[in-house]
């Protein structure tokens, strides 16, 4: 009975997708803000990446909230996790307390320079190629990541990560703050936009994200050593209550 | 010489296809976790460096193109590294986890290493460093 009302409800919703579909022809462009962005993009910001260009320049004021959005996230995510440690004692026996093997400790040593430089590459080149600040601090997330897993005794100040935090999206928002004194608007463009596909083109596009490339892996690195604290404070625990018990 | 760097890399991206495909079939289809990690790991390592190398000698014929032939290399060497190490990692956690492998006949060398030398070995190493 529930497939045949499953069904039903999937040949529904099939018949009037097809009949709205059916009236648009083939291949019509409909989508006049895309033809702006599409056209504009090169010609007056000089980026050759489109993507980059709606999310920095055209839409900026949007990606400010989405950092912010992140950052509160980051926050919340901190504040809840740190006060409730004691519930996370539950779960100490899904937990290894054993340290990462051999190979991947002498592993780390080169690959996670690798990473952290593929990440800076990924939003230093933004406006050229996919990816972008997001993409790149979450690849430099992923460094640190396995530096906390592979080496127990590798610790993060979380002061440096409020510091470079903090500095990078004041960045953001003094670039945009920089528009409105120079007589244009908030994160409009002030900088000459150069050439086409070359690294330093495209106005302030470069430099906005590379400040979201170090907010975000700041953030995300962050978060990652939060939820592995818990993990690490719950194993001090355990060895501790087991030496106990042996005395 | 054109025509031989468009076979040989036509060849290697064929080559490259194969193993990616044959690497998903075996996600799909093997028993338990340790058989899918092989055929995760050494069946789609050999499959992604063979097609990135294949595409860096496509990309040879075209004059002035050679950046993208020492692009494909630092991603192959990346591959090479970061692949097996992480399935490692992966296998042994597994193991950790007390998840029994698939077998007819009871062999365990992982566990003869960690009983007879393993833990202490392991455990003075990381001591020292």
């Amino acid at each position: 009975m529930k497939k045949a009302i499953a069904i039903i409800l999937l040949a529904f919703i099939a018949v009037e997708l097809f009949v709205v579909f059916y009236k648009i022809p083939f291949g019509a462009d409909r989508m006049n803000v895309a033809r702006f962005y599409l056209e504009n993009s090169p010609k007056k910001l000089g980026v050759a990446n489109a993507v980059t260009a709606i999310v920095v320049n055209f839409r900026g004021f949007d990606t400010l909230g989405e950092v912010t959005v992140l950052f509160l996230a980051s926050t919340a995510l901190g504040s809840i996790l740190f006060r409730r440690r004691e519930i996370h004692t539950r779960l100490s026996h899904l937990r290894t307390s054993v340290e990462a093997s051999v190979i991947v400790r002498i592993a780390g040593r080169f690959l996670v320079p690798l990473i952290i430089l593929l990440g800076a590459y990924v939003f230093i080149h933004g406006h050229l190629t996919p990816g972008g600040g997001f993409q790149g601090g979450v690849i430099i997330a992923t460094g640190f990541l396995f530096l906390l897993l592979a080496y127990r005794k590798f610790t993060i100040e979380h002061r440096t990560i409020t510091f470079v935090e903090s500095l990078a999206g004041i960045t953001f928002a003094g670039i945009g703050l920089i528009g409105i004194f120079l007589g244009k608007t908030f994160l409009e463009n002030f900088l000459p936009a150069g050439k086409l596909n070359d690294l330093l083109s495209g106005g302030i596009i470069p430099l906005i994200y590379i400040a979201i490339g170090f907010k975000v892996a700041a953030e995300l690195t962050g978060i990652l050593d939060t939820v592995l604290s818990i993990s690490i404070d719950v194993k001090q625990k355990e060895i501790e209550s087991q030496t106990e018990k042996n005395e | 010489m054109v025509q031989i760097l468009t076979y040989l890399g036509y060849f290697l991206v064929l080559l490259g296809a194969i193993f990616l495909f044959l690497g998903g079939l075996g996600i799909v289809r093997l028993p338990d976790i340790y058989s899918r990690l092989q055929a995760g790991t050494k069946a789609s390592t050999l499959g992604a460096m063979s097609l990135i190398l294949g595409v860096g000698i496509l990309a040879l014929r075209q004059p002035g193109h050679w950046n993208w032939f020492i692009k494909a290399i630092v991603i192959i060497i990346f591959i090479a590294l970061s692949n097996p190490i992480s399935s490692h990692a992966l296998a042994r956690g597994s193991y950790r986890h007390k998840i029994k492998p698939w077998t007819k006949e009871d062999i365990d060398a992982y566990k003869d290493y960690i009983e007879h030398e393993g833990i202490e070995k392991e455990s003075e190493e990381i001591k020292n460093e």
